[in-house]
């Protein structure tokens, strides 16, 4: 913990530095580490001139490609941003092989004395922290004033609500809510604070430091102020300023909207889809238009806190089934079907089913095939958040039906953001025509929520296009600036307009003043950034498993969760990794996020990692990992060298889905 | 003493007693025992019986399996396996989505599509001409300003589009705390906090604060987002009539009433209006409702999306306008996407009230925090609404130009408020086709609290109305002029607003376009229920 001698040395430090910094003009001749990333794009400047760049926290070695580029290879991409990663053999393909069984979430238990010291951990705490309250009650009433009924208002937040928050979450504070600047690709700018009255409040220091990010939802390193969908969206902003000023049905639909909403359509597979201006509001106010009074919810028990929102705002009753496990699913079923609603057993008006393709706790996958064989006899109706796995798995990036090679028509809903994959924010619903225009008119967000702002829209529009390709009929072949050439890398040729799924789109359904770079019009790069993510996902995941780590989840999935089980290992972990050479950040997450004992990190693996940077985490997970015992997956025995798994990151990628 | 047959057995008895009360004694702990029997005791056996029914209670309970099915409920029916598969296989349910109706796919026809930027003349995609916009919310007429463009764009080239994770984890950034600084600042609170959706807003802070067992009591007729969130926070609700304080001081009164007959414990308790109502352009008396809240100790959560960077000399809102501090009101609502023509909304207040969202404001904890870019704008927005008060007195000139030409229409009824920048414009009872007898005046009976309809709903014939409305909608627009009807999502409110057109006026159009564009809309609706009739 930082005490209050070295807060005041690290300030005076700080101080010193910025009294250089306005005495002595930057120079503006270039260090290496810059020269190495302007080397890489040929009109723009780095990024890293925009921070002081005498603080040489910012330029350490995660400004640096870990191998410098050869004179052959061109990066279009900031390597701070958008890691440099040329070679080949780095890259995976996410799909599902037909025929391999597929598991429900599996929990991995550790040895009896971590369960006991996590209960014994949570249990000190609540007893000290009860201490506490009873001693500050009576010896420092002040600072309970706001707990207390004063003055005829009963308090804003009891003693007892606010307890966990108070005398847990309060002991960790420095793990949340960490104030960053600049992109938050694959690295990010951390303001550095401190606490100087026990958490209470948080001081900026002044400084910043550059740091790994592995936390931010990032998956296909859309992030980018940079590159191409960057110069697009500017191009937008000047075009069609940035808000279109209201809701979709009055008066602020642009046909930006209708553009977006064709292009999401086609990259899910759907007849249609709607956008919506917020990930959360996608969930909470779309739901209530398709489902109310005598209908029937099913909800996974771990579905996100939306999806509760938009059921609990339909007043359609809401049954839950276990995590991911069809036996339970199907059972629940059979149930509700006989027996009909609650009291009157009349038959329900209809149910529907709600399930995530990635879970953003653990990591799972949804088990897509066996819903939609329970679906045939059930006669439910399927509505599945893709939040986090749209453009995440599957070989196209389009999703959970795309990875299990499942047609999307036949979901009836599908729904997603865009802050996870595209680098953009809010979401979307697809589906048949009808039950879109159906949600147009009765979902909340249509007459009272603002419409999707033009810069997201179109970063939306830009990054999506660039993971699908452009297609460019033959005849115009030699004046589109779009694509350089034809995309024929899913078997046909695009001559026509129409759009095939899972293809690349049509140039007619983008705007004509949209111009991509040729690498994003063709797609190469789009599906390098799939490749690479799917690359990344499987070594971190088996990378951790063959050190000895009890990760959840699956392979595939950019969220690879790491089981630390006691409280007191979270931020120590927290603070290990952050204090590293190479700083890592990472997201920690306890109860009521998660289960009582499975405490966790996070991380969410993206595309612009190179192979170079998850070696530096997989090293510091094994450091760390030994000196807080928290390898309980495999036996010593089992385990792997960390140089071992470096070494053969390749071949352990490959290794068959067995999860 | 004589001897009798049961003597012998007698001695047994008490000799076992003797031995297993010796015995019991050495057991560890039957001293506390003891104790406690005796002391429960209390010479009195029935409590010694009580005593024994809760032992036998605790053991039931826990021999009982932790998670009840509702196979144990009453109501449950017991299916073969053939059975249940015959009644699965019979069941057929109703299609997801009913398809729409004439009305409202001819309503999704007809909505008009901007191409190109949109602000005070924008070009339509149906006509390809430009039309006068008094549909889109573009008030101060930040929607196209360069400078705003401009820092949008740095910001861009700093930041990215997105934020990529939510406040809590890297997703806090610089910008954000900036424009959280600059709300406080510009309208006097400690603190206020972004979330990412206008909307999602006031149906986040409501259940944040609002828990069950507190009582909220609400305006009868706030937007669809406020009742939501009074709806899920699952406290308890009184209505008031519409912009009726005196009913407000009624139900306050029998609230409290009813809490000193019941001897409940202090509950938190909260008034929940909007600052300018959503649903029809009333303004509320600020000064007499902060007068109440004090009196009898409630906390206030007011919503001024409609209100904030709209009234007021800089825009500040109503607290601008009453001059009352805005300090004075807990919770105050308001919206970066339509006040700054940005995206998002806010909650300013304390920073305990504001810390507490931090943790419990589900649409902010769960939610990708907003783009850097939109909370440039939003900053960029309020500096201009601080330097240039011109652009609010532009505004307010515009409303009263329409005013001035709309209010002496026949045949129409403006329940909007004269300041108010947004302008509904509803039809009167005659001129509906359908005549539907009109509630008694005079009739001074109190509304019922707990209900949300009012005691004498105003009769209207929602199809007809919203038919004759798009007509003059479509007639308006055919001339020029683009407006819009209120839009609803009819039948999931709690009470049907009555329909309405709703005017947004803008700073961006002069007087003079102004004034022709209203007159437009006059020249539609004169012509429309001329037709009529």
């Amino acid at each position: 913990m930082a005490t209050a001698t070295s807060y005041l040395s690290a300030v005076s430090e700080a101080d010193a530095r910025a009294r250089t910094a306005r005495s002595s003009t930057p120079t503006p001749t270039a260090t290496p580490a810059l020269s190495f990333a302007s080397s890489t794009s040929s009109e723009h400047t780095s990024d890293l001139e925009e921070f002081d760049d005498n603080d040489d926290k910012l330029m350490g070695p995660l400004s640096v490609p870990f191998r410098p580029p050869t004179s052959e290879q061109v990066f279009s991409t900031v390597h701070t941003e958008f890691g440099h990663c040329a070679s080949e053999e780095y890259r995976h393909t996410s799909a599902h092989t037909p025929g391999t069984p597929i598991h429900g979430h599996i929990d991995k238990d550790p040895p009896y004395y971590i369960l006991l010291s996590t209960y014994i951990s949570y249990l000190i705490l609540i007893v000290l922290g009860h201490i506490r309250d009873f001693l500050g009650k009576r010896f420092h009433p002040k600072a309970y004033r706001h707990l207390m009924p004063h003055d005829g208002y009963a308090p804003l937040n009891s003693d007892f609500d606010s307890f966990y928050t108070r005398r847990l979450k309060t002991r960790m504070d420095e793990c949340f809510a960490q104030p960053v600047t600049g992109v938050a690709g694959r690295t990010i700018v951390l303001l550095d604070r401190v606490s100087l009255d026990y958490n209470r409040t948080q001081v900026a220091t002044g400084t910043k430091t550059r740091a790994l990010n592995i936390s931010s939802y990032n998956y296909l390193g859309f992030a980018q102020a940079r590159g191409g969908c960057a110069d697009v969206v500017e191009e937008s902003i000047k075009r069609y300023g940035i808000s279109t000023c209201g809701a979709r049905l009055e008066g602020g639909t642009s046909e930006l909207h209708t553009v977006g909403e064709k292009l999401v359509a086609q990259f899910v597979g759907t007849e249609d889809s709607l956008l919506s201006s917020m990930g959360f509001a996608t969930n909470s106010t779309f739901i209530p238009a398709i489902v109310g009074k005598g209908c029937l919810v099913i909800s996974d028990e771990l579905n996100h806190s939306s999806i509760r929102f938009g059921v609990r705002f339909s007043g359609a009753h809401v049954r839950m089934f276990k995590h991911n496990d069809m036996k339970s699913l199907e059972s629940l079923l059979r149930e509700v079907i006989s027996q009909g609603q609650p009291r009157t057993h009349r038959p329900w008006r209809k149910i529907l089913l709600i399930v995530e393709g990635l879970y953003s706790m653990e990591g799972t996958m949804v088990n897509l095939p066996g819903i939609m064989k329970l679906k045939e006899k059930y006669k439910f109706y399927l509505f599945v958040d893709e939040a986090h796995s749209i453009g995440a798995v599957g070989p196209n990036g389009r999703g959970v039906a795309d990875y299990y090679n499942i047609d999307p028509k036949s979901i009836d809903l599908l729904m997603g953001t865009f802050t996870k994959s595209f680098g953009a924010a809010g979401g979307y619903v697809a589906g048949k025509k009808a039950i879109i225009d159906r949600i147009r008119v009765k979902g909340y967000s249509g007459p009272y929520a603002e419409a999707m702002s033009i810069p997201v829209l179109t970063q939306v529009i830009a990054s999506m296009a660039s993971i699908m390709g452009v297609a460019v009929p033959t005849t115009s072949m030699n004046n589109s600036s779009l694509a350089l050439r034809n995309n024929g890398s899913n078997g046909h040729l695009s001559v026509d307009d129409e759009y095939h799924h899972p293809g690349p789109v049509p140039v007619k359904t983008l705007p004509g003043w949209m111009s991509l770079p040729s690498e994003l019009a063709s797609g190469e790069e789009g599906r390098t950034r799939l490749r690479r993510l799917a690359f990344n996902s499987f070594y971190l995941h088996r990378g951790l498993d063959k050190l000895g780590f009890i990760t959840y989840g699956h392979p595939s999935s950019p969220i690879v969760p790491l089981i630390l089980f006691n409280p007191g290992k979270m931020m120590m972990f927290h603070r290990m990794m952050k204090d590293r050479e190479v700083p890592i950040i990472t997201v920690v997450v306890a109860y009521p996020a998660t289960p009582l004992v499975t405490t966790r990190v996070r991380f969410c693996v993206s595309a612009a990692h190179t192979k170079e940077d998850i070696d530096c985490i997989l090293k510091a997970c094994d450091e760390i990992g030994d000196v807080m015992d928290i390898k309980h997956g495999l036996p010593k025995s089992e385990r792997w060298h960390i140089d071992e798994i470096c070494a053969r990151a390749v071949e352990l990628v490959n290794l068959p889905v067995d999860v | 003493m004589d001897s009798s047959p049961l003597e012998p057995a007698l001695a047994y008895i008490a000799h076992a007693l003797s031995t297993l009360e010796r015995g019991f004694y050495k057991l560890p702990g039957s001293a506390i025992i003891e104790r406690y029997v005796r002391s429960s005791h209390q010479n009195d056996p029935g409590r010694t019986f009580l005593e024994l029914v809760l032992f036998a209670f605790v053991i039931r309970t826990l021999l009982q399996s932790r998670t009840r099915a509702d196979k144990d409920a009453k109501h449950f029916i017991n299916f073969s396996e053939k059975e249940i598969d015959e009644l699965v296989d019979e069941w057929t349910p109703e299609p997801l989505a009913p398809p729409l109706h004439e009305q409202e796919a001819s309503d999704l026809a007809a909505l008009p599509i901007v191409a190109g930027p949109n602000g005070p003349r924008p070009k339509l995609v149906s006509t390809g001409k430009s039309a006068y916009n008094l549909a889109s919310l573009n008030f101060t007429g930040l929607s196209g300003n360069e400078h705003i463009k401009q820092r949008a764009i740095e910001t861009l080239r700093k930041y990215g589009v997105g934020s990529c994770g939510p406040a809590g984890f890297y997703g806090t950034v610089d910008v954000h705390m900036d424009l959280e600084k600059d709300i406080a600042d510009f309208l006097g609170t400690e603190a206020s906090i972004l979330y990412s959706q206008g909307f999602s807003t006031i149906s986040s802070v409501i259940p944040a604060f609002c828990k069950r067992g507190d009582i909220i009591v609400a305006d009868r007729g706030v937007t669809l987002a406020i009742q939501k969130g009074i709806e899920i926070s699952r406290s308890t609700v009184r209505w008031f009539d519409h912009n009726d304080l005196q009913s407000l001081e009624d139900v306050l009164l029998s609230v409290e009433k009813e809490r000193k007959k019941k001897r409940g414990p202090l509950t938190r308790r909260f008034i929940v209006t909007e600052g300018i109502f959503e649903r029809d352009g009333a303004m509320v008396d600020l000064p007499k409702l902060i007068e109440l809240k004090q009196k009898y100790k409630y906390r206030l959560i007011l919503d001024e999306t409609f209100s904030f960077g709209t009234v007021g000399r800089t825009g500040r809102g109503l607290t601008e306008l009453y001059n009352v501090p805005a300090s004075k009101i807990d919770m105050l609502v308001g919206s970066v996407a339509i006040g700054l023509c940005a995206g998002g909304g806010f909650c300013a207040g304390s920073h305990t009230v504001v810390d507490h969202q931090r943790i419990n404001g589900p649409a902010f904890v769960f939610s990708a925090s907003m783009p850097p870019l939109l909370a440039v704008s939003g900053s960029e927005g309020i500096n201009v609404l601080r330097s240039t008060p011109s652009i609010l007195d532009a505004l307010h000139e515009n409303v009263r130009a329409a005013r001035s030409i709309l209010d002496r229409l026949e045949n129409i009824t403006i329940p909007s408020h004269p300041a108010s920048p947004i302008i509904h414009i509803q039809l009167r009872n005659s001129a509906s086709a359908l005549s539907v007898p009109v509630a008694k005046p005079g009739s001074h009976k109190p509304s019922n609290p707990t209900s949300a309809m009012p005691r004498d709903p105003p009769q209207f014939d929602i199809l007809t109305e919203e038919k004759i409305l798009q007509d003059i909608v479509e007639e308006a627009l055919a001339q020029g002029v683009m407006i819009t009807k209120a839009k609803r999502v009819r039948g999931m409110e709690i009470t049907e607003a009555r329909p309405s057109i709703r005017l947004a006026m803008t700073s961006a159009l002069s007087k003079k376009e102004t004034e022709k564009a209203v007159g437009v809309v006059k020249a539609a609706i004169v012509k429309v229920l001329a037709r009529r009739r």
